[in-house]
């Protein structure tokens, strides 16, 4: 097999669905949230299409293509309710949603 | 070229594919007709998809006496399926009755009256639910960890559109984005689990990978596992993944809310008894623990939250996530009494929570304002059926008779008892006992609080609203009926759970 090994790969999808899912949790823009996300579901797809490399099958390679569309999808309903929400002209920052609490 | 289709068994698909059929119809033909006539053309095609979808499963239920594959070993004709899908066919056609008249006089956070486009957006929260519900049937036959994942978010995405379709109420859009930023990272997770697992094992099918367990790189699928696990309590709202229920059921449309509440936890609950038993029995150790902490913590989580709450919708979410609990806890006994008590449990849970929130529902569109305990003062005396209803319900929660939910957490207490986990039926008995007070509460607020206390409604008398009461009536039916009819519909969820094999 040429080029780096599994770990080598794998180390590196494990950081950046870190960075992915501390975006999530820390920053305040919905923009810079969302985008967090797609690091997240990327970073599966890089560890699917690597462990399908080396256990030798399609499959993973399969659900990496699915997943981008699933990708897709998520993005255009998460910016459609951030464009949807500017129109109330509040300021894009998670923090100060809280209309909704008890 | 050589170029084969596939072997496909479509009638194991009739109910996803009706479904979905009907969910385009609706979409297709209803932007064609006049604003009048979409709300009713609409709502029949609907109901009449959902009732077709859910004969299909019954018939498929009644023929199905062995459990087959289908699509590449990706999906399931099994009995447990069916009956998932008859049960989350049930919730939309009920949140059919629910949201009829919802948009009738929409209201915006304040309480005027909203802009007139609102009425027009009726056909797509339609054609939307009925995807939801595709997305669940298809959800629950899955047996494959990418049918699984494309399933969750086939309905996820429907739903979180669903939550933010009053885009008049900032409310709502707040609701919708929350349940998406959550939702996502809840499916990232899960995804990263399933990764994770392919690594181990090799393989996305769920046999397969139970097969291949024996020799797999243990770090890996002990890891793909836990993530998998929490990236279900997400879904099913189990704490400590809770934090996104309040705020969802809180600002969605409360016709969705309600559908929400009962459907998903039905599909989220049966997949996950049906995805740990069948891909992990050698790991059986490590999911019936986690998963019997999960349950405790929801438990205790679910019901202390729930006492301090004013609004009745976030409320009801916290009483979901300590349910969430309770419906945990025959699946982390993992004994075939568990599996029986998870769907005779979910009949009535569902039907009470739709029915619930059908009531709040009313209560609101009185008011045009959300409901508080405060403002559901003199309900019960104002309308009658609604208020014994809503005691019959609340009653129902707290696991008496006369609703199957007596039954039901006495089958769920028993699976764990079954198990010799006795400790877990304390905690169990003791999230019920903290429960007694708000569900009591909600009763107090209706009939006893004074009369100049008591909020008129807006406009003199209610509207009628027929839709909403027969859905009512209909969820006191299968409410009581599921206590009534306990031992044949036991009877049915041994077939349904009999593709499975439990570990105890």
């Amino acid at each position: 097999m040429l080029g780096p090994g599994i770990a080598s790969y794998l180390i590196v999808s494990v950081v950046l669905f870190g960075i992915g899912s501390l975006g999530v949790l820390v920053r305040r823009s919905p923009l810079i949230v969302l985008l967090s996300l797609e690091l997240m579901l990327n970073s599966a797809n890089l560890t699917l299409i690597a462990f399908s490399r080396h256990v030798g099958g399609e499959d993973g390679q399969i659900f990496a293509l699915a997943v981008m569309v699933v990708a897709a999808s998520e993005a255009v309903v998460g910016l459609g309710l951030i464009v949807a929400m500017s129109r109330f002209t509040v300021d894009l920052d998670v923090d100060k949603l809280r209309m909704l609490r008890g | 070229m050589d170029f084969r289709t596939p072997d496909i068994d479509w009638a194991a698909l009739a109910p996803v594919l009706v479904l979905m059929g009907t969910s385009a119809f609706v979409l297709l033909v209803g932007v064609f007709l006049p604003r009048g006539a979409r709300r009713g053309f609409s709502a029949t095609f609907t109901a009449l998809g959902l009732l077709c979808a859910a004969i299909a499963a019954g018939i498929l239920f009644a023929q199905d006496e062995t459990a087959s594959l289908t699509l590449r070993e990706s999906i399931w004709r099994d009995r447990l399926a069916e009956m998932a899908q008859i049960l989350v066919c049930g919730a939309g056609l009920l949140a059919v009755g629910v949201s009829y008249w919802e948009r009738r006089a929409p209201v915006d956070d304040d309480g005027t009256e909203a802009p007139a486009d609102e009425h027009e957006r009726i056909v797509e929260l339609y054609a939307l639910l009925l995807a939801a519900v595709g997305g669940m049937a298809f959800f629950v036959q899955a047996d494959n960890l990418m049918a699984l994942f494309l399933g969750l978010e086939w309905f996820s995405i429907a739903l979180y559109i669903l939550t933010a379709i009053s885009v008049h109420r900032l409310s709502s859009l707040e609701a919708g984005l929350k349940y998406l930023i959550v939702g996502s990272f809840g499916s990232a997770i899960l995804l990263f689990g399933s990764a994770f697992v392919y690594g181990a094992t090799g393989a996305l099918e769920f046999r397969a990978i139970a097969e291949a367990s024996g020799d797999a790189e243990r770090l890996f699928l002990v890891a793909g596992l836990a993530l998998i696990l929490v990236g279900l309590a997400f879904k099913m709202s189990a704490a400590p993944f809770h934090m996104w229920t309040p705020d969802v059921y809180q600002g969605a449309p409360t016709s969705i809310t309600a559908f929400m509440a009962a459907a998903t936890k039905v599909a989220a609950l049966v997949l996950t008894m049906r995805v740990l038993t069948t891909a992990f029995p050698g790991e059986e150790e490590l999911w019936t623990w986690g998963l019997a902490g999960i349950a405790c913590v929801s438990l205790v989580w679910g019901n202390l939250a729930a006492l301090v709450q004013t609004d009745v919708k976030r409320l009801l979410a916290y009483s979901s996530v300590s349910h969430a609990g309770f419906l945990l806890m025959p699946i982390a006994a993992g004994n075939e009494l568990g599996g029986r008590a998870l769907l005779f449990y979910l009949v009535s849970y569902a039907a009470m929570s739709v029915g619930s929130f059908a009531i709040v529902a009313a209560r609101e569109r009185e008011l045009r304002r959300p409901v508080t305990l405060e403002n559901l003062g003199g309900f019960g005396w104002e309308r009658p059926f609604y208020g014994v209803t809503m005691a019959v319900f609340m009653f129902g929660f707290i696991g008496l008779p006369p609703a199957g939910l007596f039954l039901g957490k006495f089958y769920a207490f028993a699976a764990a008892y079954e198990r010799g986990w006795t400790w877990l039926v304390i905690v169990g008995v003791l999230g019920t006992v903290i429960s007694i007070y708000y569900y009591l509460g909600v009763i107090a607020a209706m009939y006893m609080r004074p009369a100049e206390a008591r909020v008129a409604p807006a406009g003199g008398s209610p509207p009628r609203d027929l839709p909403l009461a027969t859905t009512v009536f209909l969820a006191l039916i299968v409410t009581v009926g599921s206590l009534v009819a306990a031992d044949p519909l036991i009877d049915l969820m041994r077939d349904a759970v009999a593709s499975l094999t439990f570990p105890h």
